[in-house]
């Protein structure tokens, strides 16, 4: 595999992966919430602060797997390197 | 109930003076890139912010969540997805125009995270002290 194919897939698998993983995490979390409130509906304050503290948590995981993935494709530390050693080739 | 709504205005505050200090700082000690990713990806995280707690508190009503039940857990998700899409193809334009530099925009991004840190270190140290006295 060259180091092309290799980052562009690298680019890929990082998003999906840490996207599918933060929608089941927000989905569990969700599902809870909306449970402990259904049962306890003065509890809702203090879920809704729980809830958006984890959320917030979570999401940003998201957007730094995003960055990865975005920097893996666009500025890539070793990109210029890897192009002066093909271009040698 | 009062309190821990004081986190989520503490951790508000906290972003937009983490994002002003960082820009700040950065105006004076980094180059224009650098601090060009500071302000625009703390800016993206505090939006973010902003937008996650006004639907939670739209959705988490307890008649809605009574009524409506896992239903509203989609109706989150779907409204994540659409703001993520969103600064996806912004991250995805500065990123690729080179408009920022990435370490910059990391730095602009752990805003939120560095904010909700501080306010569970403050957390603790009070609960620490109470005990003690």
């Amino acid at each position: 595999m060259d180091f092309l194919t290799g980052t562009v897939l690298a680019a890929g698998l990082a998003i999906g992966i840490a996207a599918c993983g933060c929608g089941v995490g927000m989905g569990l979390g969700l599902g809870g919430a909306m449970t402990g409130i259904s049962r306890n509906p003065e509890a809702t304050g203090k879920i809704q602060v729980n809830m958006l503290i984890g959320l917030a948590m979570i999401e940003s995981l998201a957007i730094y797997a995003l960055v990865v993935a975005l920097i893996l494709m666009y500025a890539h530390p070793g990109l210029e390197a890897a192009l002066a050693t093909i271009g040698a080739h | 109930m009062q309190n821990i709504h004081k986190v989520v205005d503490f951790v508000t505050i906290t972003n937009w003076l983490l994002l002003l200090s960082g820009g700040i700082t950065g105006l004076m000690i980094a180059p224009e890139k650098f601090t060009l990713g500071i302000i625009l990806g703390g800016l993206i995280v505090a939006v973010n912010f902003h937008l996650l707690k006004s639907t939670l508190k739209k959705m988490f009503n307890p008649e809605l969540v009574l009524n409506r039940g896992h239903s509203l857990v989609f109706n989150i998700i779907v409204k994540y997805y659409i703001r993520f899409a969103v600064s996806a193809i912004i991250i995805y334009l500065l990123l690729s125009k080179q408009i920022v530099h990435p370490l910059g925009l990391v730095t602009g991004l752990s805003v939120v995270v560095a904010s909700i840190f501080i306010a569970a270190a403050f957390e603790l140290t009070k609960s620490f002290f109470k005990e003690a006295v």
